[in-house]
């Protein structure tokens, strides 16, 4: 499933580990999800929309493989 | 209060998975010694009946203890941790069930000799790390 927190993240200026501290999750977890190796849960895909303050649809693309 | 700007401040993901895992492995530890030490007992015939019961059931607690410590882990772990950990698990009990039975058929058939299926538990017990180690390289 394609994403675009990768490019959410470069915006804010955050790097991985800085992401990963704010959804309490590890580093790799961000890593995965970026590079569309590991879809995330419901309650941390909506965590992450919440960070971002956008829809999850607008965060992810169902439709789309990485 | 946090903000989108202020990281969460408190225990971090990776501290509280260092404090699970240390437990998980003091527990381990624990269990290991016994079992060692309470099979020599038994072979060497330390101790009297009542006392070697009492070591076995001594044992097999730390065992649940070793289990509800790494169920505590699986629990506050990040999920891709605990995806990867679960998948571990997966692999190694399909080595030891799968895998024992089918040396089990061969053992019954006399394909081949075996004296004990102690090598079976030892097959999951390194199962387990390797299947982790492969699953960080595989979401990495």
């Amino acid at each position: 499933m394609k994403n675009r927190l990768k490019v959410l993240r470069a915006e804010r200026d955050w790097t991985q580990a800085d992401l990963a501290q704010r959804l309490e999750v590890s580093r790799q977890t961000v890593n995965a999800i970026e590079i569309g190796k590991y879809d995330p849960s419901l309650p941390l895909a909506f965590r992450i929309a919440r960070l971002f303050k956008m829809p999850i649809e607008d965060l992810f693309d169902p439709d789309t493989n990485t | 209060m946090n903000t989108n700007d202020d990281p969460p401040r408190g225990t971090s993901s990776r501290e509280r998975d260092r404090r699970n895992r240390w437990r998980v492995t003091i527990w381990a530890l624990a269990w290991a010694f016994s079992f060692a030490a309470v099979t020599l007992g038994i072979k060497k015939e330390w101790w009297s009946s009542g006392v070697t019961l009492a070591a076995v059931i001594g044992t097999a607690l730390l065992g649940l203890a070793t289990v509800l410590a790494y169920r505590l882990f699986l629990r506050e772990t990040d999920e891709l941790r605990r995806k990867i950990e679960v998948e571990a698990l997966a692999l190694a009990f399909g080595v030891g069930v799968f895998g024992g039975l089918s040396f089990w058929l061969l053992a019954v058939s006399g394909a081949v000799e075996v004296k004990d299926f102690a090598f079976l538990f030892v097959a999951m017990i390194l199962t387990h790390p390797l299947a982790v180690v492969l699953g960080y390289r595989r979401y990495s």
